[in-house]
């Protein structure tokens, strides 16, 4: 009796491995497949809609990423904005990335024009989605850097909304003491 | 002896330390200086307390925005006994012009002692930030010089990988192990006696009696090791007990050949080969573990 309970055990458990085994075999083929994609968005192709909305969030970010490529701010952020509570903690500080570059790419281009008041919430929003990348991944460096330009794109503005901070007053006066100083010195 | 009332009294004044509520305090930060725009920076204090005397956890700055420029990350308190080791990661977000210095702000921990409560205070710590770019920004074809995207992550196929190795190698073992309890090996001979037996028995008809009984004989000899007759049938079960379940069916099959080799006139039906077939297809299901 316990030798027919052993035996069968034996060939149930080939063949849950064996199904394992294709289970396998079909989630490796398809995250090549999905690989595929995310490789022809970077280098500049769309593909079919349908396989990203029903892809993985990194297929979306890539998606984002092409549309970012080609100036399609509204797709972009729309593509972004359902993949910001997706994925682990790296990849939600890439998202949050991305989604800064993506603001601020738009402030610099109205601040550039000098639409100010349009220029100055877009930089708003680009500095809280760098505060928040930075807070889940605090060593990345372009999103150090792309927040200090954000911060310093318009910094009359910056400075105006801080009256109580104690080095606001010290700042303002950098501000104008500084670009005459070099020249000054002996 | 009032030299001596004096020394009394001395040492009784060295002795007020003994009642301090804080037996050690000590903040330890890193290095005060090199920080940027976005830098996470430690702070742990260590404090340890008379018995009795236990940490306020309320009183401990609580985890957010502490102000324009400064975020409080993590706040986490160990306790082993009576010390207590406090661990706080700010987070700066300001955009100095040059290097410039900044204050952690200070605060008071409250420690209590029964109804009574006592106030440690942490002091503010100053350190210096420094900027990431140029005060004169250089200018790219869209504007402003930023980084560019960060470029999205591939999938991760090492879960998938690790599986389906792992699910094939378990497989490829079950089957190895079935293989041999099968004798699919023609180096283990022995797992094979009652297959080839049978193989050979499937071609046979009730005419082929003799040879028939010849083949399970054999079989079952170079299973014992040596010619098996029924009255060894004992010491056969003592060494293979598997094969006590078919003790009926092996003692008709002696019974039969004796009666076939040994009596005269004896008339094979199909049903005698059937059963035949049958104690070797029995045996051939113990051989390979089946039953």
């Amino acid at each position: 009796m316990i030798r027919t309970i052993r035996h069968i055990t034996l060939w149930s458990a080939l063949a849950a491995s064996l199904a394992a085994f294709v289970y396998n075999a079909g989630a490796l083929y398809g995250i090549h497949h999905d690989n595929d994609l995310i490789r022809q968005l970077i280098s500049g192709k769309d593909v079919a809609v349908n396989k990203v909305i029903s892809g993985e969030p990194e297929l979306r970010l890539a998606r984002a990423f092409y549309f970012k490529q080609k100036h399609r701010y509204d797709e972009a952020l729309s593509t972004l904005s359902l993949i910001m509570d997706k994925g682990g903690r790296n990849f939600q500080a890439k998202a949050r990335y991305n989604l800064g570059n993506l603001y601020l790419e738009q402030a610099i281009q109205q601040a550039k024009a000098m639409n100010i008041n349009e220029a100055m919430p877009l930089a708003g929003l680009a500095k809280q989605a760098y505060r928040q990348s930075l807070a889940l991944n605090s060593r990345d460096w372009d999103a150090k850097y792309n927040l200090e330009v954000a911060m310093r794109l318009l910094p009359e503005m910056d400075r105006v909304d801080m009256p109580d901070d104690e080095p606001t007053k010290q700042k303002s006066q950098l501000w104008t003491t500084v670009p005459g100083f070099p020249r000054g010195l002996p | 002896m009032r030299i001596l009332l004096i020394m009394v009294l001395s040492l009784l004044g060295c002795s007020g330390s003994i009642d301090e509520p804080v037996s050690y305090f000590n903040v330890e930060t890193p290095r005060p200086f090199g920080y940027v725009n976005g830098d996470e920076i430690p702070q742990r204090i260590i404090i340890e307390t008379r018995s009795g005397i236990s940490l306020q956890p309320g009183s401990l700055p609580a985890k957010g925005q502490i102000n324009r420029w400064l975020n409080l990350n993590r706040v986490t308190v160990k306790q082993s006994g009576q010390r207590y080791q406090i661990d706080l990661l700010y987070q700066v977000f300001y955009a100095p012009l040059e290097v410039k210095s900044l204050t952690l702000p200070g605060f008071t921990v409250q420690l209590s002692q029964g109804e009574k409560s006592i106030g440690q205070s942490i002091p503010a710590w100053t350190f210096t930030l420094s900027p990431l770019r140029e005060l004169v920004v250089r200018q790219s074809e869209q504007g402003e010089y930023m980084r560019p995207d960060s470029p999205p992550p591939l999938l991760a196929n090492t879960q998938a990988l690790y599986g389906l190795a792992a699910s094939l190698s378990i497989a490829v073992l079950i089957a190895a192990y079935l293989g041999y309890l099968y004798g699919c090996y023609p180096n283990m001979p022995r797992r094979t006696v009652f297959k080839r037996a049978l193989r050979k028995l499937a071609g046979l008809s009730k005419a082929d009696m003799e040879q028939a009984l010849t083949l399970v004989h054999q079989a079952l000899n170079s299973l014992n090791g040596q010619p098996l007759f029924s009255n060894q049938l004992g010491d056969f079960y003592r060494r293979n007990p598997q094969y006590l379940q078919i003790n009926a069916q092996l003692a008709w099959f002696f019974n039969y050949s004796n009666r076939y080799f040994f009596s005269d006139g004896m008339t094979v039906v199909a049903q005698d080969l059937q059963q035949l077939k049958e104690l070797c297809e029995q045996c051939r299901k113990i051989e390979r573990g089946s039953r």
